[in-house]
């Protein structure tokens, strides 16, 4: 070998170790353990083959934890996408004190997620905001406070994570509609097309690409939810979503093969979806 | 790199470990000994104590010496876990009292028994150390929880001075009274929203009554009785219809700030109100229960010994340093703990003249602690969410028991 070729792979060397310790290492040592039985207190762990995988499909806790991912994906993606473009096409139009909407707007995706968690824990339990202001207005909320019951726990972390994300898709729906150029409204106005008629044929399709991009990271984004089921429900209340699933096992009981066939059962469905995904931006030219 | 180097290059890496490691050894074996000790007091408040009790443990022992590492409760037990695992646990290390099956089935800490067995009439709790009739840990700083009234608020409800509840009749009429008073009042504080928490609230009632979760030869899960059942209405009435439902540290502040007629808490909340409220009417009193005293929850801070520990004497020896009455005492008085383990330092006038500390002390002869059995953490979690289920959810109790029960055994034949 060159002198010229080993200094290159020095220099590469400190990325590449650290690359194959902290990330290739793990990983595929976790989907080794996902067929072992190991769990950290014990001395040996043994071979199980697909013993964890079969057992998870069978837990009714996993099961359910991966029913309520599935809900906040669904439940979130669309809601997060058609607020943020709304918001995006009224900050796009020109107005005083504009910036300081967007600024507002946008603040809850630079803010720590824990803080905002905390503060939502208060607001939705009984005497806070968001609890007196649904009895006010007749709503009846659970008699204990939004996340302390079955049916409206998982909800209302939803609502919070659409609130708080919104503001980030916003952003790239402007950068988006900055892109569309004007001359294309311009026409459509000589022509006479409606505001529905220009955002239909002309705002929608030059959006999608921001669209299926936003769609992508939101979709990986949530099915990997976890830090809001931490803080505001401890996945109580049927909120426990797969990853806080995961993390019981893992961390709380020191479960690693089983914790570790859950993760890549989870990162199965993630990679399947993300493929889709690929699959349709490719499909449409948009890569 | 030139393979005629390989080999001298292994040989010196080879040379090098063996002199390090053999250096390593000759100092275990001639120098002072090192007693590592993994500990959880970290407030401000305590550490110069345990500091002070450790130098003069030093000057009375020379040749040992005490390194004392700080764990946190977020992440402790993720630690000491780990560090079994990999063969790097300390010589000494303070548990939770429902940590210690976990550790001790699966043969991580020393058996003690023959060495603190004239100890066990002097201390209180050993249970939750024992694991199959021996003991693995020796208890040190122990809690109960007591019932906190606020007396204004019974004043306002126009019930006799001195009066407390004794009994669940009397405990219900006082929350429904003082929960009538005002619309932003409550009778009782209720606990749900966090983890290890409610099972603590619910099981001393049940336990009050007389109930069992396993059967006595460890095989049954006997949780689903008629005991439970009762147990439970009644519990879910007193949470329903009058109390106020949230975490511990909310239901501790609406009781300071006059929301709530009534908690159940431990001596940290008593240390908060005379830190921060000590113009607090406050009455504290045993859990009211079928028999007076009710059953209460115990639970503390218990001392073990690694298994792989080379100093297990030395170890057991500043143990029993750590746990005497003397040093008990000081401890308690620096961190204004209520429940010491050792029965002589409760006979001090800082328990015996404060009638606050009196009812902690107390209220120990009447506490129980869940059973040690290895499982538990996952039989928590199993009654935990039953509880949650029949208590804010409407589950109906008897079904949602029987399917703990069927839970828990599952749990236990797993063995």
């Amino acid at each position: 070998m060159s002198s010229r070729g080993l200094t290159g792979r020095l220099f590469v060397s400190p990325w590449f170790i650290t690359l194959i310790i902290f990330w290739l290492f793990p990983l595929l040592y976790s989907l080794y353990l996902g067929f072992t039985d190991y769990k950290l207190l014990s001395d040996s762990y043994k071979w199980v083959g697909f013993a964890n995988f079969r057992a998870l499909f069978s837990d009714q806790q996993f099961l359910q934890s991966l029913k309520n991912t599935f809900i906040f994906v669904i439940g979130t993606i669309p809601v997060t996408t058609i607020i943020a473009l709304l918001l995006a096409l009224l900050i796009d139009k020109k107005f005083p004190g504009r910036t300081i909407f967007r600024s507002g707007y946008f603040m809850p995706s630079i803010t720590s997620m824990v803080v905002i968690a905390l503060i939502f824990t208060n607001l939705y339990s009984r005497g806070g905001y968001i609890y007196l202001l649904a009895d006010m207005l007749g709503l009846s909320p659970p008699e204990n406070g939004f996340l302390l019951s079955n049916k409206t726990a998982l909800f209302s972390v939803m609502a919070m994570d659409v609130w708080m994300s919104v503001g980030y898709y916003m952003l790239l729906f402007l950068a988006g509609l900055k892109s569309i150029p004007k001359e294309l409204y311009e026409a459509a106005e000589v022509a006479g097309a409606s505001m529905w008629r220009k955002f239909v044929s002309i705002t929608l399709p030059l959006l999608k690409p921001v669209m299926l991009f936003i769609v992508v990271i939101n979709t990986i984004k949530s099915f990997q939810v976890f830090i809001e089921i931490f803080v505001m429900t401890k996945g109580r209340y049927g909120s426990s979503t797969a990853v806080y699933f995961i993390y019981e096992t893992g961390l709380n009981r020191f479960e690693f093969g089983y914790a570790s066939a859950a993760a890549y059962i989870l990162f199965i469905i993630i990679a399947l979806f993300s493929i889709i995904q690929f699959g349709l931006l490719k499909q449409r030219g948009l890569r | 790199m030139n393979k005629k180097y390989l080999l001298p290059a292994l040989l010196i890496i080879l040379a090098v470990g063996l002199l390090a490691s053999c250096s390593q050894e000759s100092k275990t074996e001639q120098g002072p000994i090192t007693l590592e000790w993994w500990q959880f007091w970290t407030d401000p408040s305590i550490s110069p104590t345990i500091d002070n009790i450790i130098l003069e443990y030093e000057k009375l022992h020379p040749n040992v010496k005490i390194k004392r590492t700080d764990l946190t409760w977020a992440n402790g037990h993720e630690k000491i876990v780990v560090a079994f695992s990999s063969g790097t646990a300390p010589d000494i290390i303070e548990l939770g009292s429902d940590w210690i099956p976990e550790f001790s089935s699966t043969g991580h800490l020393a058996d003690i028994t023959d060495s603190v067995i004239n100890d066990t009439a002097n201390f209180y709790n050993w249970a939750p150390g024992i694991y199959k009739d021996k003991i693995y840990a020796f208890p040190w700083i122990l809690g109960t929880r007591v019932l906190y009234i606020n007396r204004d608020l019974m004043n306002k409800a126009h019930f006799p001075e001195k009066y407390v509840p004794t009994n669940w009749t009397q405990l219900k009429n006082v929350c429904y009274t003082i929960d009538s008073l005002e619309k932003n009042i409550y009778g009782f504080g209720s606990n749900a929203a966090e983890k290890h928490r409610l099972y603590k609230k619910y099981l001393p009632f049940f336990w009050s009554y007389d109930g069992r979760i396993i059967s006595k030869d460890g095989k049954y899960c006997v949780f689903s009785s008629d005991k439970a059942y009762k147990t439970l209405k009644f519990y879910k009435e007193l949470t329903n219809s009058c109390s106020m439902v949230d975490t511990q540290r909310r239901l501790e502040d609406a009781f300071l700030d006059g929301k709530v007629g009534m908690v159940i808490s431990g001596d940290w909340l008593l240390k908060r109100i005379y830190n921060e409220r000590p113009d607090f009417n406050l009455v504290t009193t045993l859990i009211p229960g079928p028999e007076y005293p009710g059953k209460s929850f115990a639970g503390g801070e218990y001392l073990a010994i690694n298994a792989q520990s080379k100093h297990k004497e030395a170890a057991l020896d500043f143990i029993k340093y750590i746990t005497d009455a003397q040093n008990q005492l000081l401890f308690c008085k620096a961190n204004f703990s209520a429940n010491p383990s050792n029965k002589e330092t409760t006979k001090d006038p800082f328990f015996a003249d404060d009638i606050n500390l009196q009812t902690f002390v107390i209220q120990m002869n009447a506490s129980q602690s869940p059973p040690a059995i290895p499982e538990w953490v996952y039989v928590e979690d199993i009654i935990e969410t039953a509880l949650e289920d029949i208590l804010f959810n409407d589950a109906p109790i008897a079904t949602r028991l029987y399917q703990a029960k069927i839970d828990i055994e599952k749990l236990l034949k797993m063995r």
